[in-house]
């Protein structure tokens, strides 16, 4: 469609108080951050909460200031990215594959679904003693337990994205005498690209999940690593910091799905 | 004219845990080549069953489906086009399935497509065309592969009643044009009177054929028919057979 440029006034008028409602959303989300930043530095500075248990922004950029003068900053970020990206791709792609098995045959699907359903329900924390014992106390253990957070996840997300394809144009591709690998690539696949993109935003929050939880269990360095630290030797300065990373990386990662589905989405449905 | 395609007492039954269904019961008709035949029947009296027997989808449980080594192209209720794919791509898709994705083959489709009018669309996806348009679109994919017989399962029901009544003007001529033989599956009287040569009613599921009727219009676009006194007589016939 054309797109139109010779507007009414009052097409003008709606426009405008539409970029002024945007912007002002944009204020709001803005200032809630700064002024909770600043009641929060504002307390500590005046010892209204006590610094030392409630940390305050002005030591949790000291902290980080800090690891990163004694080079260690990039060297727990690292860590930890790694394990969450490894598991995150180990996950993704492999719930995906599996997913397409179960898709193709009805038998499988059948036979597997009570130990999807109970897989699912099992808190894989409780593996932990088992992880460490079969994986060592490396970031293998780490990359395990994040792929099992987000592996049963990812099975479940696809396969409801692919047995959702549209029945009518499923007859209309056998009346054209499609083979099931036809129907696969051609119909299955492209149809639950918008499950995909949902199952990926999932798995960014679950890998996360699972790296941190995996670094409590057994871990020599990474975020979760500070944290568990931080918290045994009651430096609450370095477990407020490590979160406030934590928060930054997640958000840049949920960012760059989010941009993925902006480019591969581009059609409206 | 050659026999196309005949039903010999065919009975199709579904099974299911809670029993078994008997959606069509020895039902016997033939379509020759050239013919618009259209079948009415109530809602739920196994239509659609009858369009996927005919296309070879589903074999009868008991008798024969007959057809001479035809080619079918299946049109739905709606018009399927796959958002993700432009209209171009769509009517390309039955080329892909096929393998028969020629330079020649869519030079034909494409040149079928310009001809209908979709020229200026090609290249658009089908959420920015109208309901109208889509549905030409679809039927210009099922025309894409040079079927022999076109297989019309409701095909305007999804349409708002204005459109629907130009729609099928369009789609008849174009099936006309292209000399096609078709078979309309509807439980819309007055659309399978405007543009059928043959008539058939079919009872309550299971479904039998209670009655067949030869329609002979002086005229042949489906608007022009509706108009014809001729037009609300068979509407009546149709109307009591239906209700039987």
């Amino acid at each position: 469609m054309k797109k139109q440029t010779n507007y009414s006034p009052a097409h003008l008028l709606y426009l405008k108080k539409y970029r002024r409602k945007n912007i002002l959303i944009n204020v709001c989300r803005i200032s809630i951050l700064l002024v909770l930043v600043g009641f929060w530095e504002l307390a500590a500075q005046l010892e209204w909460v006590n610094p030392f248990i409630t940390s305050s922004p002005s030591r949790i950029c000291k902290t980080i200031g800090e690891l990163y003068e004694n080079d260690t900053l990039f060297y727990h970020v690292g860590t930890t990215l790694e394990e969450t990206l490894l598991g995150f791709l180990i996950a993704v792609v492999s719930g995906y594959l599996i997913a397409l098995g179960l898709w193709w045959s009805e038998a499988a699907r059948k036979v597997i679904e009570p130990y999807l359903v109970v897989l699912n329900a099992l808190p894989k924390i409780a593996l932990g003693p088992l992880i460490i014992i079969w994986c060592g106390t490396g970031s293998e253990a780490i990359v395990f337990m994040t792929v099992l957070i987000g592996l049963i996840i990812a099975i479940m997300n696809m396969l409801n994205g692919f047995m959702a394809t549209d029945a009518n144009k499923l007859l209309l591709l056998k009346s054209m005498g499609a083979s099931k690998l036809q129907i696969l690539t051609k119909l299955v696949v492209p149809s639950s690209l918008p499950a995909f993109i949902s199952m990926l935003k999932i798995n960014v929050g679950m890998a996360w999940i699972g790296s941190i939880m995996g670094e409590y269990i057994v871990s020599k360095a990474g975020i979760g690593y500070l944290i568990v630290y931080g918290g045994q030797v009651f430096k609450l300065d370095l477990v407020m910091s490590a979160v406030v990373i934590l928060c930054v990386l997640a958000a840049i990662m949920y960012a760059i799905v989010a941009l993925i589905e902006k480019l591969v989405i581009k059609n409206d449905r | 004219m050659k026999e196309v395609l005949r039903f010999d007492n065919v009975s199709m039954r579904y099974h299911s845990k809670q029993g078994e269904t008997v959606a069509v019961e020895d039902l016997s008709f033939s379509v020759h080549e050239g013919e618009f035949v259209a079948i009415i029947g109530p809602s739920g009296c196994g239509k659609t069953t009858l369009l996927s027997l005919a296309a070879g989808l589903l074999t009868p449980t008991a008798g024969k489906v007959v057809s001479s080594g035809i080619s079918f192209g299946y049109m739905l209720q709606k018009d399927e086009l796959f958002p993700w794919r432009t209209i171009e791509k769509n009517i390309f898709l039955p080329l892909e399935i096929k393998k028969t994705n020629t330079p020649e083959a869519r030079a034909r489709a494409i040149a079928l497509a310009e001809k209908y009018g979709l020229k200026q669309f090609l290249k658009n996806y089908p959420s920015s065309l109208s309901g109208g348009m889509r549905q030409r679109a679809a039927l210009i994919r099922t025309l894409a592969v040079d079927p022999d017989m076109l297989l019309l399962d409701e095909p305007f029901s999804a349409l708002d009643y204005q459109t629907r009544l130009n729609v099928c003007d369009d789609v008849y001529k174009i099936i006309r044009e292209e000399k096609k033989t078709a078979l309309l599956i509807t439980h819309d009287i007055s659309e399978a009177i405007s543009v059928a040569d043959k008539v058939l009613t079919l009872s309550r599921r299971p479904a039998r054929v209670v009655a067949e009727h030869e329609l002979s219009f002086p005229e042949s676009e489906p608007l022009k028919r509706r108009e014809n006194k001729e037009f609300s007589k068979w509407f009546e016939i149709l109307w009591r057979e239906l209700n039987v």
